[in-house]
């Protein structure tokens, strides 16, 4: 049986479920005894996945509204400052204590 | 094995789904990831029922493969989308925390100026308040020269000091006489009936003419121009008092009124 092997990603990539599904493959091919417990590793490693998905900050926008979050926020930032600066500049006196 | 015919229409839905812009990069990445988990199944269940069935391959184990590459390599990229995401959370909640510090400044600020416009507001009020005191005062503001004057003849009439030479038995008195009232412009304006209208019924009855001149008592002070020293000097002539029915006998009643020892003008001395 021709099988088409998976394209190996390159090592860096732990993120990939390939190489689990190539090892998988390979037990099978051998006929070897491991294939169960490599079916339980990609099982494992997909709900991994899910796990530190669901944990990730920052995620719960697209990239798109995040941006517009963080420029609706440095606008924040930049005019209260603008606002904080235009006050303080003001002629201000003392409040004197109550006698 | 053929994948399924739902299976196989929820891919590329799943797949169009997963490139909206509206969906969140969470929800992306847990649809891909489902479509991976999915798509290896399905290929290690093909493989799997091919080996043990012998049946030749129709090539949908190829279409598979290259789906689930795609979806991994996919699945590569929004990893790489989160990680970028989660740097761009960490900066944003910097700017959550400037922005709350900020606004607390503004808040301060805000308390200070309110205190500062009521110490203010206070300040206008009360100045504007003696404005009007000041003002007051101006319109009904009297000359000094009048006030000593007015001094000087309420003191010149023996009315806050008994004059030096006074004794008991003295008719005169720190308060004006009923002959005094009577010889008046008001004591001549309504010749009012003399029925205790000052309680003194000997000052009655010598208004009335009834008591004798033997009770005249003569007093060291006395002058001989007696319808001169019944009055106060300077009292008289500032205000004008010239009792029109002025006489001795009257003078004489005067007198007798003072040693009255039922006077209550006497009594009060």
């Amino acid at each position: 049986m021709a099988v088409a092997q998976p394209r190996l990603e390159k090592e860096g990539d732990d993120c990939s479920l390939l190489p689990l599904v190539h090892d998988i493959i390979k037990c099978m091919d051998k006929d070897s005894q491991d294939v169960h417990q490599e079916l339980a590793k990609l099982k494992s490693r997909i709900q991994e996945a899910r796990e530190q998905i669901s944990n990730m900050p920052g995620i719960d926008s697209s990239p798109q509204e995040q941006q517009q979050q963080l420029s609706t926020l440095r606008d924040q930032v930049r005019t209260k400052n603008q606002l904080l600066q235009k006050y303080k500049s003001l002629c201000m006196f003392e409040v004197p204590k109550a006698s | 094995m053929r994948l399924k015919h739902e299976e196989e229409e929820s891919l590329p839905v799943r797949a169009a789904m997963g490139t909206a812009a509206e969906k969140s990069t969470k929800e992306r990445l847990l649809s891909v990831l489902d479509d991976l988990e999915v798509l290896s199944r399905e290929l290690i269940e093909m493989l799997a029922l091919s080996r043990t069935q012998k049946l030749p391959q129709t090539g949908e184990d190829t279409q598979i493969l290259e789906l689930l590459v795609q979806r991994d390599r996919e699945f590569q990229e929004l990893m790489e989308v989160a990680q970028h995401q989660g740097k761009v959370h960490q900066e944003m909640q910097l700017l959550e925390k400037e922005v709350e510090k900020r606004d607390s400044d503004i808040q301060q600020l805000q308390k200070q100026l309110k205190e500062a416009e009521h110490i203010l507001a206070t300040a206008v009020y009360q100045a504007k308040e003696k404005l009007k005191s000041i003002e007051k005062a101006r319109k009904g503001s009297i000359s000094s020269e009048e006030i000593i004057k007015y001094a000087h003849r309420i003191s010149a009439s023996n009315a806050v000091c008994a004059p030096l030479n006074w004794v008991p038995g003295d008719p005169r008195r720190p308060y004006p006489t009923d002959l005094e009232m009577r010889s008046g412009m008001l004591g001549h304006m309504a010749n009012l009936p003399t029925n205790g209208v000052n309680g003194h019924l000997p000052g009655d009855a010598l208004a009335a003419g009834r008591l004798p001149d033997v009770l005249t008592p003569h007093y060291p002070w006395q002058s001989s121009d007696v319808s001169v020293g019944m009055l106060p000097p300077h009292h008289g002539n500032d205000f004008g008092l010239e009792p029109p029915g002025h006489n001795k006998e009257n003078e004489d009643d005067v007198e007798a009124m003072s040693t009255d020892s039922s006077s209550s003008s006497s009594d009060s001395d």
